[in-house]
């Protein structure tokens, strides 16, 4: 018997209580974003909502990445050997690819992610057999729940 | 090995240096031409304390069928005009190809001490990434797809089911450590595409995909790998293997892998 979206949402320890030390404490506005939606994502898991969690997950990996590699810009300037300029204007895509690059000892996050968020593009979940979302849902909820806990262990350390 | 002593950091730091220049020079390139893309960015002929670096740009679409060459600024961003330069060519992955085929000659000065900064595999021909040999994949890993239990219950055929699945991006690659003689049995490890790199999971990676849950909670699980192979999971088994980084593009941090056991099995009729 697999486990429901609700339990499985149980389990996530990190979405449940987030902790947003790996966000800079100025970017005020970005937690509360991020708090929300995570509040929203949690009641779609409850109620089993698939699609709702797999696109709302996409959008939380990108909010996260958006506000944590903000925090991190003189880190990776001085691995880059004396600069790096953060595009705001980025997406997921490009955030995950500076993540991956610069923090993949940390959490290394896979490329279905960005692919099962663009299911927000109904020409894009049409690609994927018809139950996807059973699939994908779980999926996007466990990798974004050990993100959120790598990063915190990340601040902390 | 070189002790510190021998090392040259000032260079090392240099080349790094360039490196994140050229690196956010074709970053703004991407984003020029919306009805375009970019596909490959080689920095070649690499001499860092040259005045000039070179780079190539290979982009969709006709209007980059001729070879053009921009100098510009490295240090753009700060609004200086001097050197570092970039010496920019850009042309087509088509007319690219077709280079390749006609003129070896004239495109053998890229892959003159070069190295790749960007690439979109979709976008580009198998004889480019043989050119520049851009290695995304470990030999032998074959992709595939995780079926869930009503996916596999509702087949009838290998043939449908490559047919519903086969128009989303494979989602797991494996690489086979052990095969039987009659090919009904093998073991492998399971990977994922991390951003265009095919990598090994880790057992801490592996718990966030559902098809190792769904397998904790007895639920019987199977890959679809193209080429029409059907497997159904028998177990993982972790395993530290420090072996395994020679045939594998990345490792894990303690060389520990989750070993998957499957039994090849027919499409339920």
């Amino acid at each position: 018997m697999t486990d429901t979206l609700k339990s499985i949402c149980e389990q996530c320890t990190h979405l449940l209580d987030p902790q947003f030390e790996f966000i800079p404490s100025e970017l005020q506005r970005h937690k509360e974003i991020i708090l929300r939606d995570i509040g929203e994502i949690v009641s779609a898991a409850a109620a089993g909502q698939e699609k709702t969690v797999t696109v709302l997950a996409g959008g939380i990996f990108e909010s996260v990445l958006y506000s944590f590699i903000q925090g991190q810009i003189e880190y990776i300037a001085v691995r880059r050997g004396g600069s790096f300029t953060f595009d705001p204007d980025g997406n997921l895509d490009n955030y995950i690819s500076i993540f991956n690059r610069w923090f993949s000892e940390v959490f290394t996050i896979p490329d279905i992610v960005v692919q099962y968020r663009n299911f927000v593009h109904i020409n894009q979940e049409l690609q994927y057999p018809s139950d996807t979302c059973q699939i994908a849902a779980p999926e996007m909820l466990r990798l974004l729940d050990a993100l959120l806990g790598k990063l915190t262990e990340y601040a902390k350390s | 090995m070189a002790n510190l002593a021998q090392l040259d950091l000032r260079a090392k730091g240099r080349e790094t240096r360039i490196r994140a220049l050229l690196e956010d020079l074709v970053q703004a390139h991407i984003g020029v031409r919306p009805q375009y893309r970019m596909a490959l960015a080689v920095w070649f002929d690499i001499s860092p304390d040259g005045d000039d670096q070179f780079l190539l740009e290979l982009m969709t679409g006709a209007p980059f069928d001729t070879d053009a060459q921009d100098r510009l600024p490295l240090l753009w961003q700060t609004g200086s005009e001097g050197s570092p330069y970039a010496r920019v060519r850009v042309t087509s992955v088509d007319h690219f190809t077709s280079l390749l085929r006609t003129d070896p000659d004239q495109v053998a000065p890229y892959r003159r001490s070069y190295e790749v900064l960007y690439f979109d595999k979709k976008l580009l021909t198998p004889e480019v990434i043989e050119f520049f040999k851009i290695i995304t994949e470990p030999p032998g890993l074959v992709k595939g797809w995780y079926l869930s239990e009503s996916q596999y219950q509702m087949s009838n055929n290998i043939q449908g089911l490559l047919t519903r699945l086969g128009s989303a991006r494979p989602e797991v690659g494996l690489v086979k450590t052990d095969e039987s003689s009659d090919f009904a049995n093998c073991r492998g490890l399971l990977h994922v595409e991390v951003s265009g790199k095919w990598l090994p999971l880790s057992p801490e990676g592996i718990r966030s995909y559902t098809f190792y849950n769904d397998w904790q909670s007895g639920v019987r699980v199977h890959f679809l790998f193209e080429g029409g192979s059907l497997y159904q999971v028998l177990k993982f088994e972790v395993k530290t293997e420090p072996e395994y980084v020679g045939r594998l593009l990345g490792r894990t941090p303690d060389d520990r892998y989750p070993e998957v056991y499957l039994r090849a099995v027919h499409a339920p009729a």
